[in-house]
């Protein structure tokens, strides 16, 4: 027989059968325990979290300068005189921001770098930096043809903020001047290496900033192959860098190209500079280029720029 | 009869090949008979179909399309081809073992019916788990997914894109060897046509290409962590040993990361130079087995890439990205006898960032060379050991003055023979105690 309605179900529980519903008391006491047990869980996440970034980020332990300035000094071509004043101008600019200088002599790496180009010795320069100062996170290879500017301006704000960056990168522009087919890439700031300028004819290595771990050494031993430095590049290391850049996009991937200003704006005699890429005033450096190709022992171009640079470092 | 051409290498005409000849499925590897006309001959035309259908399986288009290719179907129209009875496909393959049907009370049966039929229920139930364990094997619970077989194949053909029957058939054997094995363990199988070789013209990098289709592979495989690159030339042995136990569950007891162990080229580690890093100078890298990401192995003269593996990772994103530089090529493409192989190790040698990510593994763990290969006699650190169960026999330089077809024949069967399921365990010794008891029946 079937019924329209299901039947009511019994007002009187079955004995032995259990309410269904805890206690209120032991309701709240579970909610208390759960709660607890939450709070704990939590700060031993936030805790552990806090004690492993600190051991395996690239950020420097106390008494370690986050940013490395190499300058790579051939004691043989250049005077005493003109060595002392590239040297003022970097401890005084590392002074200022808590950074630390590494001055390599080309001597030390003759033997590596054998019969090309002593100018290939800025790589095996940048290596040692990095061993030396391992746990630093930024290495900025400063060219001995180079001053300082504007010491004021510390790295990071110029350049290294993440909203900084991403602005002034050059995206979708031919990684080698003026019409390579291989063009920069849109990168964040996270994903960025590499950062470099070009002048109006090539890759400028003559000042890029380069940050420490597996990328870094990576793009080091490549760059500096045997077979490149054998393969008698008409520019040496600068030629080998275009070329790097334009067959290897595991590096391309990582660089980010900056206007030429920011970071090696060429003195207004240089006939090599990018469109805008010449020196005004209150820009971060200043690079003479004609000092490469000069015999001479003293830079006489630089001299005023030094004298300039002199007063600013004094007054501020 | 008499060809005017003869479809083989043998001047007879025939299969010239063990396994190859009609009748001659259990032959082995020496001897070769004249092709007669039996009625389960195998016809010229039926035999090229079948070889065709290699070309189903999954691999890299060719980028040529020469004059053979086009013209492939009116040339095999006029070759001659032998008549008689064609089984029911059309071709008999006596040169994949494993297919043969069994009959009660043969020489390899075991004679009263119902042991058969008891064998048969068995067997079924078995096979029901086995799916069930190969289920799981292939998800990603199982582990299956991470690994990815790739076998360097040349589907289309050989010198003018035309290949003998010995070719075929050791390319099809060598497939299906590593199609039963990834099967088993739920792993995944690329077979990549290298064929596009423009051998003789630098606008191509000769034949520079397992740089190009690894990279291919991990691009369609994303999933997958560790990439095995096997030669069509190697045959895996054990079937029953998974990759997992047999390296990558104690990756770190098995690899050695100081050349100095084993170091045929006599290479300098670490490197001297004063201004690397630890990491740069250091004989064992950071000894953390999780930042290897290629495993490979060396032979008498160097490194051996006929059977490594590759894991995904930026690292080896940049090992194949510098692999092959026209710059580096220009200069060096003449003395590079062996290519990739002698561009790896240079790279190895020249640049400290590679070291730390290269860890080796004895030889016969990955790549056993049979007598013939790195000397003739039987060198234990180098050679096949068969009472050692080795995973994997490599017959590398079998195509100079050696006979690769009958390596992989000879290989073929210890491998058959220690792949064999309790059924056939069983059976055999059913088979060999009759024998025994009753005499051989011719």
């Amino acid at each position: 027989m079937q019924f329209a309605l299901p039947p009511r179900r019994s007002l009187h529980t079955l004995p032995g059968a259990n309410s269904s519903r805890l206690p209120l008391y032991r309701r709240k006491q579970l909610k208390t325990i759960a709660i607890f047990a939450f709070a704990v869980l939590t700060l031993l996440y936030l805790l552990s979290r806090l004690f492993s970034s600190s051991s395996t980020s690239l950020s420097p332990p106390a008494g370690t300068a986050g940013m490395v300035i190499v300058t790579l000094l051939d004691r043989q071509s250049l005077s005493e005189s003109y060595i002392n004043k590239i040297v003022t101008n970097r401890e005084d600019y590392a002074k200022r921001h808590g950074y630390t200088n590494f001055f390599a002599s080309v001597s030390d790496y003759e033997e590596a770098i054998g019969d090309a180009p002593r100018s290939w010795a800025l790589i095996p320069a940048m290596r040692h930096a990095m061993a030396t100062y391992p746990k630093s996170k930024y290495f900025f290879h400063l060219s001995p043809h180079a001053l300082v500017m504007n010491p004021t301006t510390s790295l990071k704000s110029h350049l290294l903020d993440r909203s900084r960056l991403e602005s002034l990168m050059l995206k979708n522009v031919p990684i080698v001047p003026p019409d390579s087919i291989i063009k920069t890439f849109a990168l964040k700031q996270k994903d960025v290496d590499l950062i470099l300028t070009q002048d109006g004819e090539d890759l400028s290595p003559s000042s890029f900033i380069l940050k420490n771990g597996d990328f870094a050494r990576f793009f080091l031993d490549l760059w500096f192959e045997p077979l490149f430095r054998s393969y008698r590049f008409a520019k040496a290391e600068t030629h080998g860098l275009d070329h790097i850049m334009q067959w290897h996009p595991t590096v391309l991937a990582r660089t980010a190209l900056v206007p030429q200003r920011i970071l090696n704006a060429y003195s207004k005699d240089s006939s090599g500079a990018s469109q805008d890429g010449s020196y005004k005033d209150g820009d971060f450096v200043i690079r003479f280029p004609s000092c490469d190709e000069g015999k001479a022992r003293d830079c006489d171009e630089l001299d005023p720029y030094y004298s300039m640079w002199s007063k600013k470092a004094k007054s501020t | 009869m008499s060809l005017s051409r003869s479809p083989s290498p043998h001047p007879g005409g025939g299969w010239s090949s063990p396994g190859l000849t009609p009748g001659s499925g259990a032959s082995t590897p020496g001897g070769h008979s004249q092709a007669t006309l039996a009625p389960n001959g195998i016809s010229w035309a039926a035999a090229k179909a079948k070889s065709d259908e290699v070309r189903k399986y999954p691999s890299f288009s060719t980028r040529n399309s020469g004059f053979f290719s086009r013209q492939k179907r009116k040339i095999s129209a006029r070759l001659p081809s032998f008549r008689g009875q064609a089984s029911r496909q059309g071709y008999v393959d006596k040169d994949v073992y494993g297919r043969g049907q069994l009959h009660a009370g043969g020489p390899g049966g075991c004679g009263p019916l119902a042991t058969l039929k008891m064998g048969e229920t068995w067997k079924t139930n078995e096979g029901y788990v086995t799916a069930i364990v190969q289920l799981y094997r292939r998800s990603p619970l199982g582990g299956g997914p991470k690994f990815v077989i790739i076998l360097g194949s040349n589907v289309e053909g050989g010198v003018m894109e035309w290949k003998g029957a010995r070719e075929w058939a050791i390319e099809r054997n060598s497939i299906w060897n590593k199609q039963q094995y990834v099967k088993r363990w739920g792993y995944q199988l690329e077979i990549a046509n290298m064929l596009a070789q423009k051998r003789y013209s630098h606008e191509w990098r000769e034949s520079w290409e397992k740089g190009d289709v690894i990279r291919e592979v991990m691009r369609k495989y994303p999933h997958a962590e560790w990439f095995w690159w096997l030669d069509l030339n190697t045959w895996i042995m054990e079937y029953g040993t998974s990759l997992q136990s047999h390296l990558f569950n104690d990756l770190d007891s098995h690899v050695y990361r100081d050349i100095n162990e084993y170091n045929p080229l006599n290479m300098t580690h670490p490197l001297p130079e004063f201004f690397l890093d630890d990491l740069g100078r250091a004989l064992e890298g950071d000894g953390n087995p999780d930042s290897l990401s290629l495993l490979l192995s060396q032979d008498c003269s160097g490194f051996n890439l006929g059977s490594f593996f590759l894991r995904r990772s930026i690292w080896t994103e940049r090992l194949i990205d510098a692999w092959w530089d026209p710059v580096m090529y220009e200069q060096m493409h003449m003395q590079w006898e062996h290519k990739e192989q002698d561009a790896l190790e240079y790279i190895y040698q020249s640049q400290a960032w590679v070291r730390s990510g290269v860890g080796f593994l004895p030889q016969r763990k990955i790549n056993a060379f049979p007598p013939g290969a790195c000397g003739d006699g039987n060198d234990p650190a180098v050679h096949y050991q068969e009472e050692d169960h080795d995973f994997v026999v490599n017959m590398a330089g079998c195509n100079f003055g050696r006979d690769c077809w009958a390596e992989i024949y000879n290989y073929r069967a210890i491998s058959s023979k220690h792949n064999r399921s309790k059924w056939e365990w069983i059976s055999d010794r059913l088979g060999s105690a009759r024998e025994w008891a009753f005499g051989k029946k011719d």
